[in-house]
């Protein structure tokens, strides 16, 4: 499909304002992923040791923490070269 | 509703004392005795085979909690939505490992309270709820778990409501979200950690409140021993720093024998807590009296735990 130029021009714009929409919250989004790597933490900490609140609180909660457990996955895989991140997150070098 | 708990060591006749109690009560009222022991002895108490449930009287209703079969009906309701929400896992058979969250610690306690937190909220149709506890370390660990889990509820839901103001920014910035991307929940409504934090915490503050509250009385019953004595100094320290209220002291097993060491034992307590104190004595003549029960004692405890 052929655009028009008024097409064109209008994906263009709309692009650069997602692009600068997105490196604007990059850091907020940088920090909601921590959170809620903190959360899985706090309520899943047995697994590594930390103290946890009682088990059966982790039992209830569950069903409902698949996306927390995906972080925690990921940042334990990320967790040697967590300053690279920081530092894509926070727009240096 | 009034709901009494019984608890002591070991051996010092909780079981025993809370059956009187609950029989001397039954006499006026409608009483529903608990035994929440695992070690169950409330059916040769009174004679019967309780199994489960059992009415004794018109007005006294008999009632064994099983705490592994709880624990395990808890574990698997709990299971069961796991494996719905990891469905996927169905595919590789991998869902069946979630079992063995069944060896999970602190789940008896869970079960016993979760049990506790049952008969109080559909029993309605008694006076009087009786309790009769395990022995102290686990009463202590259930008693305080409300207050406990409502301290962690309080600062995940602190976190939590963090992730989510988070999120509606991200959402502000980003704007109205194209295909393919992932929607965060920006909504307290939406997000189901959160309902389900809130819900456990009402759920905990409304148990908390009841236990704490004028209707519910603790009796802490003790022998004329050291070991006893220790042991129920110790379960006073920890009612008192759960602000729960112990109303009465039942010093029981009392002989022309236990003097000194009586006086001894009544005096460390007093000096720890003002609660009144009653005396019941060792009944020698249960052997030899074919008419005597268990659960008939001489010393009225209903008018004591009254005025208490």
């Amino acid at each position: 499909m052929k655009l028009s130029v008024f097409d064109l021009l209008r994906n263009i714009c709309r692009d650069i304002d997602k692009t600068h929409r997105s490196n604007v919250c990059a850091l907020t989004v940088t920090e909601v992923e921590e959170l809620r790597n903190i959360f899985a933490l706090l309520l899943l900490g047995s697994f590594v040791g930390l103290p946890s609140p009682p088990s059966f609180l982790a039992v209830e909660l569950l069903p409902y923490m698949q996306k927390e457990l995906e972080i925690l996955s990921k940042r334990a895989q990320n967790a040697n070269d967590m300053f690279a991140e920081m530092f894509g997150a926070l727009g240096v070098g | 509703m009034k709901i009494l708990f019984f608890t002591g060591k070991g051996g010092v006749g909780k079981s025993t004392l809370a059956a009187a109690y609950a029989w001397q009560l039954s006499q006026k009222h409608r009483v529903l005795i608990v035994s929440l022991d695992p070690a169950h002895n409330l059916g040769d108490i009174f004679g019967v085979e309780v199994r489960g449930e059992r009415r004794f009287s018109q007005t006294l209703l008999l009632k064994e909690v099983d705490l592994k079969k709880l624990s395990k009906a808890y574990l698997k309701r709990e299971i069961r939505v796991l494996s719905d929400t990891y469905k996927y896992l169905q595919i590789l058979n991998l869902d069946t490992y979630f079992a063995v969250l069944k060896y999970s610690p602190g789940i008896e306690e869970y079960a016993l309270l979760t049990s506790i937190e049952e008969s109080i909220k559909t029993e309605n149709s008694f006076d009087y709820i009786v309790f009769d506890t395990p022995p102290t370390g686990l009463t202590l660990r259930f008693l305080a778990l409300p207050q406990i889990t409502v301290t962690w509820l309080d600062r995940l839901t602190q976190i939590r409501k963090k992730i989510i103001e988070k999120c509606y920014t991200i959402q502000n910035i980003k704007g109205p979200q194209s295909a393919g991307e992932t929607i965060l929940s920006y909504d307290e409504k939406d997000d189901g950690i959160l309902q389900k934090l809130y819900s456990l915490k009402s759920n905990y503050e409304s148990l908390n409140r009841i236990l704490q509250g004028n209707d519910c009385s603790i009796v802490l019953v003790f022998n004329p021993d050291m070991l006893s004595l220790k042991e129920s100094l110790r379960l006073i320290k920890g009612l008192k720093e759960l602000k729960l209220p112990l109303r009465l002291l039942l010093h029981n097993k009392i002989s022309p024998e236990s003097g000194e060491t009586m006086a001894r034992v009544e005096k460390e307590i007093s000096n720890v807590t003002s609660v009144p104190l009653e005396r019941v004595s060792f009944l020698s003549d249960f052997q030899t009296n074919k008419d005597s029960v268990l659960y008939h004692i001489k010393e009225d405890l209903t008018n004591i735990i009254h005025q208490g």
